[in-house]
């Protein structure tokens, strides 16, 4: 009894347990991580069509889920099912018991379509302008033959009515507006100009719609007969078909081959159905070509702040106090950055700016309304002390014996800064960026408020004048995880390309921040050697 | 050679350029940071700037005896027995014409309402009969100026009466319900001694009866109103009572005591609040509400006191201000907040009225046709600091309560501003995650920093740090999306773990003890951490087998089921629990590096000490690093809690983002944060929303900015503490 209790006096155990608190929180690190990547890599890879009997007829999917029988409920597994155009849903819950033998039908084939999500079932035939073509096995060779020419009929539609017709539209847009402005003027020859250039404008619309409309027909000529596995018919034009996958009847290197061509297109196409299909590009790029803005602000912002702070400012009371200041500012929430971006940014700048320069097209705001630039900002201000923090370090650690040679050699302060000093804190004020970096690629809260949406109809990078549009609106990684996990109409069926997202992000956020850690880390072995 | 100096000469410009430059860049820098407080702060103000009343103008005019100002102020239309309708100018004073009412009730008016906000009076005219009127501007397109505009009063009814009441107090429309019909046309007027009532539809050429209310005889009714439906009146007795009575039945279906006399009866913007005027100068509101199942009148604001009888009322039709005005003075108070927003003298009998708007005040003197005119600055009326963190009764509540409900599906709905539910949120879902954080993190900072081999520490601490990167985007959706399903359905397990996970430590730690002792040193001491994964595994394992048991033996099968019987909570999804976990998740890197940094630079002469004094490893780290460190461990504390404070994707993805007061883990809660993120996207640029919102901003910048700089000038001192020993 006494060595217990001596035991617990010398307490081992309680090393034991905080060993055992510490494990808890590694587990939890690793787990989480690992089941991001586990979640979202497995996802493309195409998965076995499983046909079972139930008691309302045959059901052939895909086994998502399965939940062990557990107090008063039974088993269950939870087939994705596709057809959401028949079924009215994706997912479908079956008792286990009494299913029959699970059979995979070598026929079976998951169509990816344009619209309704996947469709699970057979293909009956393939058919052109209405006669059939081939039926059975050879109907799904055929189409896999004829699939690439409707695919790239598609894309050329996509394209023109993205280009061309986009192009136009604008076109027009401009011309309201100066019809506006002269209208205002009442400057009659210059209306008339308007109106041929209108009419003008109207008949290479028209023709270009005359050229769409034969593309579309030629592109609806191939049809497919599709049939559930409870025997209901469906029709889908080849052109509206994105992939088509006999899972069941591939080997191992065709699935490589289909899993590779779905994240190509995850990571390059623009998203369909409200986000839950398709890529995220444009949440990628957006992603990108804001943190690129943000950075461009960041550096200067923040290498100046840290150059006043340590080298000109008189060290005092004062620097201290502002430098505590601006350190705490890194954990004022991002949700107050938000709203002051809101709120100063895009109703006070972007105001003033659009009743200045963009009084035209009022009231529909160009900048007073949340845009790239704005997000930029605000992400900008909210890490900025980053920047400080390490540039100061980074200014810091240049060994004063440097400074005191350059000076000694009559350079002048500015000299010694720009020649001596910088080159040296390069390393560090880089290693600042990259954490805000870091930072500013992972915060949603405050773009949210200043400039994301959910589905942006224009890049902010494009081939019109001026090529980048600093007030257009943009798609984000992480508020495209929130929006489709939380807004989304079908969230469930969305949730492997949240977990895509998220994967993505996370990615993107570990790899910088290792990078710059790695960074950090070298340059102080560097410099600790150095200094004497 | 002249180009050595000029190029030093240029050097020496550059230089002074630069530094001109640098500190000028950086104090605009620094000061533009530090204006954001500033900013969000002065965005906020204007809720609490109180409310401002001028004195315009006094116009002279016709004697009338009601008046209706239109919306944009600039026109007013005033009834009078002897002349019917005059409109004039404002603030000129100057007459717009009236058309001609053919269709009209003939003058002299015998009797009429007063115009109500819409523009809507009842008249009795010269030969008897009653008409309806609706008052209306029409303004051609973006026309400003009033003389362009006509008025339009569209006479209905023309109804010939039994007999002609002396004063015509309050009337219903009731627009057809079902198939066909017209509108009908409820009214109570006073005939004689006492009240009589009539329902009429509008188009009927019969003549109409009036009815005498059944009434108690020792009640004396002196004034009565409909009640928004247009079943009931409610009556106001010269006994001080207030009664609520359905005319048809002859029944008093509640009651409630006034005090005085009843002067005059009202309803606020909604119709749902009926403003009661005493004799004696008495203000109060009543409403219909449920009270204990049962539905009573209940007195539920007070307003201050008014010098003499209260003639009248008339709402804003924009919020929830009304007009009462006395012989002697009129006053604009708030139904929300009780608040007295202007008061003002008059000189005499007379009626007021109240601009749609709620922005222009008018009295008509009825003795000397004297018509004074005030205006009202008060942009944030239904904002007050009471409101804000007080208890408030709002419409349709049984008693006050702290609400926040910002927007309604309708024009008349009463805003409710309480921040405390928010408030309560932020702190619910902080307590929760640093319930689960600080343990964790602080245990595992000082097993990391004393007990742990080097190579260890270098492997923990970058993997904490990328912890500490991962996008709380992410760990809302997994929260959310993963962890709340998964909780629900393991709710039992996640609470029964702990104690597994103890048990098998408590097991552990003796067998342990008994492995050979190089065996123990050589792969023991320093890395009980990767022992204890497995023994971790192992409990998750046990755990899974013993939830099951536990729920049907100890809860009866389902937890849920238990949870409601046996202790009144309900369960939902998205739970505190959940954003305990996943918030704790966020804060556990930031509280684990900084104590561990604290924990790590305690002096190593002290640890020396105390082991070459004979104490254990643990009694070192227990009893001299950790209370040595403590002040690094609250710094640590107060970061964590700062970040936890202002966390917002997290609380916004895992919780229901309900307003509520309940300290109970298994339902949700709404957050400042996450509320600021819901709703400022909808709020109208300077509306009240959108500046409370920005008051709730500055709260958390607040809050977030004082905890870190106490966090900041503890970790300072604590260095020099260091530094000194």
């Amino acid at each position: 009894m006494s060595r217990l209790a001596d035991r617990i006096r010398q307490g081992g155990i309680f090393v034991w347990f905080s060993g055992a608190l510490l494990a808890f929180c590694l587990a939890m690190i690793v787990s989480l991580v690992g089941f991001i990547v586990a979640k979202g890599m497995g996802y493309f890879w195409p998965s076995p069509l499983v046909q079972v009997q139930t008691a309302d007829g045959p059901l052939l999917g895909e086994v998502t889920a399965h939940e062990p029988a557990r107090g008063e409920e039974t088993e269950k597994i939870q087939f994705r099912v596709g057809n959401r155009d028949i079924y009215g849903q994706d997912f479908r819950w079956v008792p286990a018991a009494g299913l029959g033998p699970q059979e995979r039908p070598k026929d079976a084939v998951l169509v990816e379509r344009l619209e309704y999500g996947p469709f699970i079932g057979r293909i009956a035939s393939l058919s052109h302008e209405g006669q059939e073509v081939a039926t059975g096995p050879a109907a799904l060779e055929e189409a896999l033959k004829r699939l690439p020419e409707a695919s790239r009929l598609r894309r050329h539609i996509q394209s023109i009515e993205k280009g061309q017709v986009g192009d136009l539209n604008r076109r027009i847009e401009q011309l309201r507006l100066s019809r506006k402005r002269l209208e205002a003027k009442a400057d009659a020859a210059g209306l008339a100009a308007l109106d041929a250039k209108a009419a003008d404008l109207q008949a290479a619309y028209d023709q270009l719609q005359g050229s769409l409309e034969q593309i579309r027909t030629e592109a609806k000529a191939w049809t497919l007969n599709l049939q559930t596995a409870d025997g209901q018919a469906k029709e889908c034009p080849l052109g509206a078909v994105v992939r088509m996958v006999p899972a069941n009847a591939m080997g191992p290197l065709d699935k490589l081959g289909v899993y590779l061509s779905r994240l190509w297109e995850f990571a390059a196409d623009d998203p369909r159905e409200s986000n839950t299909e398709g890529g995220i590009f444009p949440a990628i790029f957006g992603t990108v070509m804001m943190v690129l803005v943000m950075s461009v602000l960041v550096v200067p912002l923040g290498v100046v702040t840290a150059l006043y702070l340590r080298e000109y400012a008189k060290q005092g009371w004062l620097v201290r106090a502002v430098r505590v200041a601006v350190n705490n500012l890194a954990g004022v929430p991002s949700i107050v950055f938000g709203v002051f971006g809101l709120g100063f940014f895009v109703y006070g700048l972007g105001g003033s700016i659009d009743r200045l320069f963009f009084a035209d097209s009022l009231p529909t705001p160009t900048f007073g309304t949340g845009g790239i630039l704005w997000a930029s900002l605000t992400l900008a201000l909210l890490t900025v002390p980053v920047v400080v923090v390490a540039t100061e370090e980074a200014l810091g650690a240049v060994p004063r014996s440097q400074r005191e040679a350059s000076l000694a050699m009559g350079a002048t302060k500015w000299q010694t800064l720009w020649n001596v000093v910088l080159p040296s804190a390069t390393p560090g004020i880089l290693t600042g960026l990259i954490l805000a970096i870091a930072r500013g690629a992972g915060e949603v809260a405050p773009l949210m408020l200043t400039g994301v949406v959910k589905l942006a109809p224009a890049m902010p990078l494009d081939g019109t004048f001026p090529f980048f549009h600093l007030d257009r609106k943009f798609m984000h990684l992480g508020f495209h995880i929130y929006d489709v996990g939380f807004q989304s109409p079908n969230s469930e069926a969305a949730k492997p390309m949240v977990f895509m997202a998220s994967f993505l992000l996370l990615l993107v956020v570990v790899v910088l921040n290792l990078f710059a850690l790695n960074l950090r880390r070298k340059l102080r072995e560097r410099l600790g050697g150095s200094t004497f | 050679m002249p180009s050595i100096p000029s190029k030093q000469a240029r050097a020496r410009r550059m230089d002074r350029f630069m530094a001109f430059a640098i500190s000028g860049g950086g104090l605009t820098i620094i000061g533009a940071v530090l204006a954001m407080l500033l900013f969000i702060m002065k965005e906020s103000v204007p809720l609490f700037i109180p409310p401002h009343s001028k004195f315009l103008a006094t116009v002279q005019a016709p004697r009338a005896g009601g008046a209706w100002v239109d919306e944009s102020g600039k026109a007013v239309v005033l009834m009078s027995h002897a002349e019917g309708l005059k409109a004039l100018r404002f603030p000129e004073g100057t007459a717009l014409p009236v058309p001609s009412a053919a269709e009209g009730p003939a003058l002299p008016w015998r009797a009429f309402t007063p115009l109500n906000g819409r523009g809507e009076s009842l008249v009795t005219g010269a030969d008897g009969r009653l008409f309806l009127t609706r008052l209306n501007w029409s303004k051609p397109a973006g026309e400003n100026d009033p003389a362009q505009w006509t008025l339009e009063p569209r006479w209905q009814g023309g109804l010939a009466m039994d007999q002609i009441p002396s004063e015509l107090l309050h009337f219903r429309v009731m627009e057809a319900g079902g198939l066909g019909g017209g509108a009908t046309l409820r009214i109570v007027a006073r005939a004689g001694a006492g009240l009589v009532w009539s329902e009429a539809p509008l188009d009927a050429p019969a003549p109409m009866a009036w009815k005498p209310l059944a009434l108690d005889p020792a009640l004396h009714a002196t004034t009565a109103a409909w009640s928004a439906d247009g079943r009931n009146l409610f009556l106001g007795t010269r006994e001080g009572r207030l009664l609520l009575f359905d005319p048809e039945a002859g029944q008093v279906s509640s009651q409630a005591e006034f005090g005085e006399p009843v002067e005059s009866l009202g309803f606020a913007l909604g119709q749902s609040s009926l403003l009661v005027g005493g004799a004696n100068g008495k203000l109060a509101a009543y409403q219909r509400v449920r009270v204990n199942e049962v539905f009573a009148l209940q007195a539920f604001h007070a307003f201050p006191r008014l010098g003499g009888p209260v003639l009248g009322f008339q709402p804003s039709q924009r919020d929830k201000r009304f007009l009462a005005w006395t012989p002697a003075e009129a006053v604009v108070d708030h139904l929300t907040t009780e608040r007295r927003m202007m008061s003002v003298r008059l000189d005499g009998r007379g009626s007021a009225a109240l601009a749609p708007r709620g922005d222009l005040i008018v009295h008509a003197n009825e003795s000397t046709g004297a018509l004074k005119v005030w205006s009202l600055d008060a942009p944030h009326p239904e904002v007050s600091f009471g409101l804000l963190w007080g208890k408030t009764h709002y419409e349709g509540y049984e008693k006050p309560e702290y609400v926040w409900q910002s927007t309604g599906g309708t024009d008349d709905f009463e805003p409710k501003f309480s921040l405390v539910p928010l408030v309560f949120g932020t702190l619910k879902g902080t307590l929760y995650a640093m319930l689960f954080a600080f343990p964790l993190a602080v245990l595992g900072a000082l097993y990391t920093s004393q007990f742990a081999t080097p190579r260890l520490k270098n492997t923990i601490k970058p993997a904490v740090e990328i912890m500490a990167a991962l996008p709380s985007v992410v760990l809302g959706f997994l929260a959310g999306l993963v962890m709340a399903p998964l909780l629900e359905k393991m709710a039992v397990e996640v609470f029964i773990f702990p104690f597994v996970a103890l048990l098998l430590a408590l097991l552990a730690a003796p067998l342990w003890g008994r492995l050979p002792l190089p065996f123990r040193n050589a792969f023991g001491t320093g890395r009980e951490v990767l022992w204890m994964v497995p023994l971790l595994l192992l409990g998750v394992w046990l755990t899974s087998l013993a939830g099951p048991w536990v729920e049907r033996v100890a809860m009866g099968g389902s937890y849920r089921t238990w949870l409601q019987t046996a202790m009144g909570v309900t369960y939902d999804q998205r739970n505190s629990l959940v954003v305990g976990f996943a918030m704790g998740f966020a804060v556990i890197p930031i509280i684990f590096t900084i104590s561990e940094d604290a924990l790590s630079s305690v002096p190593k002469s002290l640890t020396s000490a105390s082991l070459a004094c004979g104490a254990s490893p643990w009694q070192t780290a227990w009893r001299i690093v950790l209370p040595t460190a403590s002040p690094g461990i609250f710094s640590a504390t107060m970061v964590g809690l700062g970040r936890a404070i202002g966390e917002t994707m997290i609380v916004l993805m895992a919780t229901g983002n309900t307003p509520i007061l309940d300290w109970s883990p298994f339902n949700g809660m709404r957050t400042l944060s996450a509320n600021i993120a819901v709703e400022v996207p909808e709020a109208p640029l300077h509306g009240t929303l959108y500046r409370v919102l920005f008051l709730a901003a500055f709260l958390l910048f607040v809050l977030t900015f004082i905890l870190n700089t106490v966090a900041e000038l503890v970790r300072q001192r604590l260095r020099r503490r260091y530094e000194s020993i």
